[in-house]
């Protein structure tokens, strides 16, 4: 029995030495003196130093943040109208419609770029943050769109009809049976689209504008001159504050669920 | 407790929207447009101090990008481009960039001739050069028993196995071309695939094709030779100042950065004076130690440490002999490309 353990053991070591060495070694590295990734010379906190004084990097984090905060949320709202709303629509074309819907994940992100900026030109509107979000967004809404459909389809539709048969209107079916029941997939699809619109290099570029800029933007742009370990010290904090952020959820929900289960008995 | 959520999410989509929008509008501003990296801080908060100028410094990751861009703009909402010599040709062709006003430009004079009047802007009414590349041969004397002056030793067989190159096709055959004594742009494809040939029986020699990082490996001693970019070679030497520079005898080829400004910028009169800036010589001199390429301002020369001389400035007998790598027919294209996976495959990497 003994020996028959030992795989899993060993598979799981060496998957998880592959995913998270590398980014021991981007921790690691960020408090190195030496500006070259492969040599050891020492332990400094320069790198967070230059961080710290470089306000147009920080910008560029806060600006990430900011538009990946708002189109998840943008793309939030319109994915779960459409998923909500598609099952009721009679139209001709109507799968036509849904499938088109999840076009801009599958198209190549350098051609939906290039269209973007050829677009935004034509209709004038001006390079920046709200190019960013538009942009953002709608790559953003398929994740939600068919997260949310596919809770829908899971769920009982006795439960509406329920609702529906003890007087309450569409609007507080909607409200009180059908959002809290989808809203751990509208969650995921919020968190996914965040991860997708804050990692976005290829379509940024072609969007964004003469005052905006983004993290992806200026790290990726660096590779002709070389980056710098101010990356793996931003890297390392952003690392951090994930970190925190997910235990500090953890230790709310499970606080909340306790204070459930006392009230309960 | 769900509404109170609700608005507080509502609250602050507004919010930073308008954090996003609300920009600082009020002092003159410098749109520069170039890769990440290419000035150190203290140069571009010197600038701001001085002038007053705002610079809002937006990046692109490829020319192709930049071009794009400007394309759609029409030569609008960008001050000022630094990019690679041959996107400029196209950038200038396509009407896309304005001719400099030299009367505000006192440090003109200051430029390197050896980088002016190139292919791109033959008369230098476009551009001004920031730093220029070359192909080098850098070596750790220690483990290797010949003296390389230049391409030629590299098919030396005492170095069998030791040697990196970085994957740039027309650099590595344009290596052999010079070994045989022809032009990097040579349009006859005989002299291509002999070049070829000749690449073949350097095969042995090679460990490593890589563009990135190969430094790293000179430096930890998987390889003792490499042929490599100039921001390369200054890691290299940084981090270890016995390396040896070579400047092959054959002849070397260059590619330039240049700054140029675009047909219908809005605020020309910033961009000329950021480059009047960056071509004082104490500035340039700071800037190119940052940037590690070739420095393009004569008068910088002699202002760069000495750590940092033999590989940021020409040797003092140089006479100019070097020759741009341009683009090439779409044939002679293709035979380059044939003749490099050929190479690729005999070096035993796809």
């Amino acid at each position: 029995m003994r020996k028959k353990a030992r795989f899993p053991g060993i598979y799981l070591g060496i998957i998880l030495a592959l995913m998270y060495v590398p980014i021991l070694l981007v921790i690691i590295y960020s408090f190195n003196e030496s500006r070259i990734s492969s040599v050891w010379s020492g332990f400094s906190l320069r790198w967070y130093r230059d961080l710290f004084r470089d306000k147009d990097m920080l910008e560029a984090l806060i600006n990430s943040l900011v538009l990946a905060t708002v189109s998840s949320l943008s793309a939030a709202v319109i994915g779960t109208l459409a998923a909500v709303g598609m099952p009721r629509v009679k139209l001709r074309g109507k799968s036509v419609v849904e499938y088109i819907s999840t076009l801009p994940i599958m198209i190549p992100e350098i051609i939906l770029g290039m269209v973007f900026l050829v677009y935004f030109s034509l209709i004038r509107l001006p390079f920046g943050m709200i190019t960013l979000t538009v942009a953002h967004t709608s790559f953003c809404i398929p994740y939600i769109y068919m997260l949310v459909k596919a809770r829908l389809v899971g769920i009982d539709k006795s439960y509406a009809e329920a609702a529906k048969d003890l007087g309450a209107n569409e609007w507080n079916v909607f409200w009180d049976i059908t959002l809290p029941l989808i809203l751990p997939a509208i969650a995921s699809g919020v968190l996914l689209s965040f991860a997708m619109s804050l990692d976005d290099v290829v379509i940024s570029v072609f969007v964004t504008g003469v005052n905006t800029n983004t993290l992806p933007i200026r790290i990726y742009t660096q590779l002709k001159t070389g980056v710098t370990p101010k990356i793996n010290a931003l890297s390392t904090l952003m690392f951090a504050a994930t970190l925190l952020i997910i235990m500090l959820s953890t230790w709310f929900g499970r606080k909340t669920t306790l204070s459930v289960k006392r009230r309960n008995t | 407790m769900k509404k109170t959520a609700i608005a507080v999410l509502v609250l602050f989509l507004f919010a930073s929207l308008l954090a996003g929008c609300a920009k600082k509008e009020a002092q003159p501003q410098l749109n520069l447009f170039t890769w990440e990296g290419m000035f150190p801080q203290e140069v571009l908060e010197a600038f701001t101090k001085e002038t007053g100028i705002v610079i809002n410094y937006s990046n692109f990751d490829f020319n192709e990008t930049m071009l794009a861009k400007l394309e759609a703009a029409k030569g609008r909402d960008y001050d000022l481009v630094i990019a690679d010599d041959y996107i400029i040709e196209t950038v200038i062709s396509r009407g896309l960039a304005q001719k400099l006003d030299k009367s505000k430009i006192s440090n003109f004079g200051n430029i390197n001739p050896i980088y002016q009047g190139q292919f791109y802007d033959p008369k230098d009414e476009y551009t001004v050069p920031y730093g220029a590349g070359v192909q080098t041969i850098v070596y750790n004397d220690d483990a290797v028993d010949i003296d390389i002056k230049g391409y030629a030793d590299l098919w030396d067989p005492s170095l069998a196995d030791t040697l990196g190159i970085i994957a740039n096709h027309r650099v590595i055959n344009g290596m052999a071309l010079k070994v045989l004594g022809e032009s990097y742009n040579t349009e006859d494809l005989d002299t291509i695939r002999r070049a070829g040939q000749k690449l073949l029986e350097l095969a042995p020699n090679i460990r490593i094709i890589k563009d990135d990082n190969l430094q790293d490996d000179l430096l930890s001693g998987e390889i003792d030779v490499a042929v490599m970019y100039t921001s390369q070679v200054t890691m290299a030497k940084l981090a270890n100042p016995d390396l040896k520079v070579v400047f092959p005898t054959e002849g070397i080829g260059f590619g330039i950065m240049a700054n140029f400004i675009p047909s219908n910028a809005p605020n020309p009169d910033a961009a000329h004076k950021f480059i009047d800036f960056i071509l004082r010589p104490e500035i340039s001199a700071q800037c190119f130690e940052w940037l590690g390429y070739y420095c393009t301002n004569k008068a910088a020369d002699d202002l760069i440490a000495d750590e940092y001389k033999d590989f940021l400035t020409l040797p003092e007998d140089f006479t100019g002999d070097m020759e741009m790598i341009r683009s090439v027919s779409a044939d002679a294209e293709e035979v380059h490309t044939e003749v490099w996976t050929e190479f690729k495959a005999a070096c035993g990497q796809s």
